[in-house]
């Protein structure tokens, strides 16, 4: 609920039209601005991100956590870092905000099969976002990186859910 | 209808007449331009302490020694003195008369500070409920402190700053309470308020506003935390949690979440939240992340609205610090965030960096909103709610008798006809929130403050507890009410005023809160003892 309405509203000194760098001009950085167009034009569902400042090349998203999952009321932040070499290389996906996941490392960083070896220079971050997504809904426990979340999701589904609960109310509220 | 003035008829008055419903506490303090400190005792031998504050219920005069070591406390007394003649109103008070004990005797005198500590004099708060005191000693302040351990870069670090909880009906040392390598605000209290019996104390090092309570026992017992964490037992919640995560990768077995570290806790941040927001900031992103997504329907426009005014000042949001906390109620905190070059005294350069306040319910651990320094719906709230930023405690009724725009017309007069002067009404409007969160117990509740009652120079002197630079002049209070006249002057300072004209001097006025009974110290820059004036009615 919102009390103050716009409170959020702020104006800092810098001008807010300027976020796009104007040396940009690699290849990499003209992919991800496309990829921003992309990201504007259609972006998914209940999920959003931007540059971060003026750096294209280092981005923060935001995932509100879908309805029906441990993590439903949570808004999860995320700092995803693009490699001087992007779309060769994946980008780095961190997440910001503390969450129970067995596909998330106690460091926050995401580890999913299309972030390492699976990536594709076909992928855009929306579909980074879309998968990073889907596996708040559907955790992945046999490629997981915190085994221990992975049995309990596997052995004790109900309880897991309540731990996740009980994180998103504390971490990511 | 007329009235007189005259107090006998005004006791006449009030045998017969019942005044409006909720009005008899005004009506009585009218006594009070009856009333007056009019009559002034010059350069009073006086110990050489430097004079703190009366207590808000008038029990106790605070001081504190000149080596800054000794905590010193006075009972205000009425002076007696006897006389041989008829008239004696004619005569000078006797010489034995004019002495400082014979306004005030002295309680106790206890050593607070310890080897290298020293009291910090320009700190003290005061439980009326149990006659409590609060006071600091802390030991010097490093200013280019290296930024350990998760320190903010840029505050300075004091290596130990100790709170002092003390009975002031007989100086005992009741608790005690520690912070090592940090700095909290003690200048004016700004670091620390009370309402009732909840403090909130702000390491600004640490980003951490300690919520304490002051039991009846006179313990100091920590409540919570916040700023890393936002709960009191979310980092218990957490460890607990990664030991069991841990156990049960090693031993490939469902080991549930424990309990059993509960004793370890404390004995350091656990290293994987180093990269993770800090509690408060996620709470606080989250707030603003959710106003702007709610605030637009159609997902394109949403999209490039949170990318330029949200993703693009992430880091700024994430960078900003708590400089100031105060209490609204026992549950929500009204938090001051500016950047870290904005300096401890934030509201002098308030215009160069962004400011934001922020509501937060300690429960339910919410935002509840959050508004730039600059903004005019805050600044409304503010002129006509300023009271509701006053959070006193339950039992001191008499706090709601200080004046403030909101509860006073002709201070909403003057805020009105500064506000119509100023050129550059975002200026004007920085500048006044700039006193949010207000300091606690920063205000004396004396009816001669009471801006219905009298008028008098805001700049020369006023309620605000602060050290001002002082003239020659004496200062006037005029009547607010028929018949409009000068009732009494306050002089700091020697009767004849000072033999080097040019030296610059400071003021300071303590007022006792309920008799007509004022000390005025005044001290010139250069080391001399100062001048103490007792204002009394004679």
């Amino acid at each position: 609920m919102m009390i103050s309405g716009g409170g959020g509203r702020s104006s800092w000194s810098s001008s807010t039209s300027s976020w796009v760098p104007t040396t940009s001009v690699s290849a990499s950085g003209k992919r991800i601005q496309r990829e921003m167009v992309e990201l504007n034009n259609d972006p998914p569902p209940d999920s959003s991100a931007g540059p971060k400042g003026d750096n294209l090349y280092h981005w923060i998203a935001t995932i509100i956590g879908t309805p029906g999952t441990p993590y439903q009321g949570g808004i999860f932040f995320l700092d995803i870092k693009f490699p001087s070499d992007y779309p060769f290389k994946p980008p780095q996906v961190v997440f910001k905000t503390r969450i129970y996941h067995c596909n998330v490392d106690p460091d926050g960083l995401v580890s999913m099969g299309i972030l390492k070896d699976d990536w594709s220079p076909a992928l855009t971050i929306t579909k980074v976002l879309l998968a990073v997504r889907s596996i708040l809904t559907n955790p992945d426990p046999y490629n997981a990186v915190v085994p221990g979340i992975a049995h309990l999701y596997l052995g004790d589904r109900a309880k897991h859910d309540d731990i996740a609960a009980e994180w998103t109310v504390r971490f990511a509220k | 209808m007329y009235r007189s003035s005259n107090i006998v008829a005004r006791i006449f008055e009030r045998q017969i007449c019942t005044p409006a419903p909720s009005t008899s506490v005004h009506h009585a303090r009218r006594f009070y331009e009856n009333l007056v400190p009019s009559y002034t005792v010059y350069e009073v031998e006086c110990p050489d302490h430097s004079f703190r504050k009366f207590t808000d219920d008038g029990q106790y005069l605070i001081s504190f020694s000149r080596n800054h070591q000794e905590l010193i406390v006075y009972r205000p007394r009425w002076l007696s003195f006897s006389c041989k003649d008829e008239d004696c109103d004619k005569h000078d008070l006797p010489s034995r008369a004019k002495r400082f004990d014979s306004f005030f005797t002295q309680l106790y005198c206890v050593p607070l500070a310890s080897c290298n500590e020293l009291i910090c004099k320009d700190f003290f708060l005061y439980m009326e409920s149990n006659q409590f005191g609060l006071f600091a000693t802390s030991t010097a302040q490093i200013h280019d402190a290296p930024a350990a351990g998760g320190a903010v870069h840029g505050v300075p670090s004091i290596e130990k700053i100790t709170f002092h909880l003390l009975r002031l009906e007989d100086g005992e040392i009741l608790d005690k309470k520690v912070f090592c390598n940090d700095f909290v605000n003690l200048t004016h209290n700004m670091g620390v308020f009370l309402y009732d019996d909840l403090l909130a104390i702000v390491s600004l090092r640490y980003q951490t506003i300690h919520i304490l309570q002051i039991r009846d026992s006179g313990n100091l017992v920590d409540v919570r935390a916040i700023g890393e964490f936002c709960r009191e037992d979310d980092e218990l919640f957490l460890n607990s949690n990664a030991q069991g995560l841990a156990l049960s990768d090693k031993n490939k077995q469902h080991q549930l979440p424990g309990n059993q570290i509960e004793n370890h806790v404390h004995q350091g941040q656990p290293n994987l939240g180093i990269s993770f927001l800090p509690g408060i900031k996620q709470r606080l992103l989250s707030f603003i992340f959710r106003g702007l997504w709610n605030e637009e329907r159609d997902d394109s426009l949403r999209s490039q609205r949170l990318r330029k005014r949200f993703y693009f000042h992430f880091q700024d949001y994430v960078d900003l610090i708590i400089w100031k906390v105060q209490f609204l109620d026992r549950h929500h905190l009204l938090i001051k965030f500016g950047s870290v070059d904005g300096g401890p005294q934030v509201s002098r350069n308030a215009d160069h960096h962004p400011a934001f306040v922020a509501v937060y319910n300690m429960d339910t651990t919410e935002i509840v909103s959050f508004y730039q320094n600059s903004a005019d719906e805050l600044y409304l709230l503010f002129e006509q709610f300023c009271d509701h930023f006053h959070a006193t405690s339950k039992n001191s009724m008499y706090m709601n008798f200080i004046s403030s725009h909101s509860n006073n017309i002709h201070a909403l007069e003057q805020l009105r006809s500064i506000r119509d002067k100023a050129s550059n009404s975002s200026q004007f409007v920085k500048k006044m929130l700039a006193s949010l969160p207000f300091s606690c117990q920063s205000q004396s509740p004396s009816p001669y403050f009471d801006q219905s009652l009298f008028r008098f120079d805001d700049k020369l002197i006023s309620a605000t507890d602060r050290h001002r630079q002082s003239t020659d002049h004496p200062i006037k209070f005029i009547l607010r009410r028929y018949p409009y006249s000068l009732k009494f002057k306050i002089k700091p300072g020697p009767e004849a005023g000072n033999m080097d004209g040019r030296a610059k001097k400071i003021s300071s006025f303590l007022f006792h809160p309920i008799l007509p009974l004022a000390l005025s110290v005044q001290q010139t820059l250069f080391l001399q003892p100062s001048v103490v004036n007792i204002h009394f009615r004679r």
